[in-house]
């Protein structure tokens, strides 16, 4: 029964491994004493369980959301909110998070997720846009200065925590991926109308798909907030934390397993060189980089490993939801 | 006789000022096949997208087994047992052959696992003679194949009537007979179809009734050989050549079976 691994879910098994590897490798971090080391390695993970988030909407679903920064800026004031009232307990926070997270992807969904395309990128922009203002202007939460997290952990806590939240997003996504609930999001991005008429209701697994992306990416939030010690809308809500993870996806491999969590961090790592060498012009630089992967590595690193999608594989996925 | 089964009662569709389909009514009995042709824009798409619950009619209903269905989704007319196949086909184009009718076996009237949803999509493989290409892409397939593939998907959801949108368009003779021969056996088992098509011989050859549409209106309805008679279907449909052809070779040689 384990056989049924076909083009489209799924994807390389040298990849999985890659990846499983990584987060290993990433594991020991703390036994090099660097505190450089371990903020990089835990915006490694930030990066790669944002980027799983993500998959699952625009990846697997087709539904490319450009407002899923919402989710990261919710969990962190989540965090931020916990911690204040006493509970300054990471693990607290971050399913507090993902479940306040998940129930706003749910409420906000159910209108949003008819719209489809470009209408429904649009429409998430807005939302987050509209909820960075909305917090900016509530005395409660701070306003445009933010708040303080209350930490009470010793801080490496938080890059385990980061850790955890990332490998558990990655066994998420490779159980969902073989799972009835991974086949209707990916007969929903390949087509809609003929998705439903086999029986799969799109409103209510693109909700689901949101949902778990919302959770995923407000894990992250979370564990940011403590890690970070204070939270304002700008940075929370801030562009990178929007636009890294969907670069980190179509670098990596878009609907597949392993690839978000391998491209965050080769991009992740290659952004860091850049700063390195280019404090002035990496940016540039790095915008340059994106646009070379997609004309040379559309389909992402994933497709190095062969066993994905096809040669036209990336046209037909930008196909799939042009209607 | 067949009241009870499926009924399309006075539907209407009108898409702002077209009226695509106008006060159409038919019965469907139970374990039959129902042709529909007519002219090209005369509606039978539409009238297969409403059955199947993706187009919702302006007037008039569909009721199946005495519940209507009206309002209910597609996702949930294809679960309570109408299956459709697309005229313009919808594969999975990412999917393999094999994964593509497997979906369709999860979510569809038994909600099967995985595992059994791939072992029942085997056997459908089997069946409809895609076996040998089951782990191909599904857009890697040839025409006729393609058309293949929208029958399994629609079998696998263990439907009782089947929509089949014109599947023998586009394939040459041999590949009408083989499709024929598979439509056969589809209703061998038991099997409700609605067929539309414009291949007149295949019409003939499975159809036990014919309901014939011109510009969103039903002019006739009847057994096969009637309706090929009827003036009023000549005139908006077969034409004068085809009546004159048929009914030479009717009084020589018949060459659909009664």
């Amino acid at each position: 029964m384990t056989k049924h691994l076909g083009v489209g879910i799924g994807g390389s098994s040298v990849a999985m491994i890659l990846a499983v590897l990584a987060m290993i490798a990433v594991l020991a971090v703390p036994l090099l004493h660097s505190s450089y080391d371990e903020n990089l390695s835990r915006s490694l993970l930030m990066y790669a369980a944002m980027s799983l988030g993500w998959n699952f909407i625009g990846g697997y679903t087709g539904y490319v959301s450009f407002g899923n920064v919402v989710f990261f800026g919710l969990g962190a004031y989540v965090a931020a909110v916990v911690s204040a009232r006493g509970v300054p307990d990471v693990f607290v926070a971050i399913p507090l998070a993902a479940a306040v997270a998940a129930l706003f992807a749910g409420l906000v969904g159910l209108p949003l997720l008819r719209l489809r395309g470009h209408y429904f990128g649009i429409a998430t922009l807005a939302v987050a846009l509209a909820v960075k203002e909305l917090i900016e202007n509530v005395d409660a939460l701070g306003g445009g200065s933010g708040l303080a997290v209350h930490q009470s952990s010793v801080f490496i806590t938080y890059f385990y925590a980061m850790w955890l939240v990332c490998a558990v997003c990655l066994l998420c996504t490779w159980l969902i991926a073989r799972s009835k609930l991974g086949y209707a999001m990916v007969a929903i991005r390949e087509n809609e109308e003929a998705a439903a008429a086999l029986g799969i209701d799109p409103t209510r697994y693109k909700v689901f798909a949101w949902m778990i992306s919302g959770a995923m990416t407000a894990s992250a939030g979370a564990t940011f907030a403590f890690a970070n010690g204070n939270i304002d809308p700008a940075t929370v809500f801030g562009i990178d934390y929007n636009i890294f993870p969907i670069a980190m996806v179509i670098l990596g491999g878009i609907g597949t397993v392993a690839g978000p969590l391998l491209g965050a961090f080769l991009l992740t790592a290659f952004n860091e060189v850049l700063w390195g060498h280019f404090p002035a012009l990496h940016n540039l630089f790095f915008g340059l980089a994106i646009v070379l992967i997609v004309f040379f590595v559309p389909r992402g690193v994933m497709s190095l490993f062969g066993l994905h999608g096809g040669r036209r594989g990336f046209i037909r996925y930008f196909q799939a939801y042009r209607v | 006789m067949s009241a009870e089964y499926l009924r399309i009662r006075n539907v209407g569709v009108r898409f702002g000022g077209l009226q695509a389909l106008s006060d159409v009514s038919f019965d469907v009995a139970r374990g039959s096949v129902v042709g529909l042709i007519g002219p090209n824009g005369s509606g039978k798409t539409t009238l297969m997208s409403v059955i199947a619950g993706a187009l919702r009619p302006s007037s008039g209903s569909v009721e199946f087994k005495a519940r209507s269905l009206t309002g209910i989704p597609t996702s949930k007319v294809s679960r309570l047992g109408i299956a459709r196949t697309f005229q313009i086909v919808a594969p999975f184009a990412n999917l393999s052959v094999r994964e593509n009718v497997a979906v369709g076996a999860m979510f569809g009237r038994r909600r099967r696992t995985t595992s059994a949803a791939f072992a029942s999509a085997d056997e459908l493989l089997e069946f409809v003679g895609l076996a040998r290409v089951a782990r191909k892409s599904a857009s890697d397939l040839t025409i006729p194949d393609r058309k293949r593939l929208e029958v399994a998907k629609a079998l696998a959801l263990d439907p009782e009537v089947i929509l089949l949108d014109e599947v023998m368009a586009g394939l040459n003779a041999v590949e009408v007979d083989e499709a024929l021969e598979l439509l056969h056996r589809i209703h061998d088992g038991g099997k409700t179809l609605i067929v539309v098509e414009h291949l007149m011989k295949a019409i003939l050859s499975i159809s036990q009734r014919v309901i014939v549409l011109a510009e969103g209106k039903k002019i006739a309805q009847g057994s096969p050989q009637a309706v090929i008679r009827d003036p009023e279907v000549i005139k908006a449909y077969l034409g004068v050549r085809y009546a004159k052809r048929q009914a030479r070779t009717a009084s020589s040689d018949r060459d659909f079976p009664v």
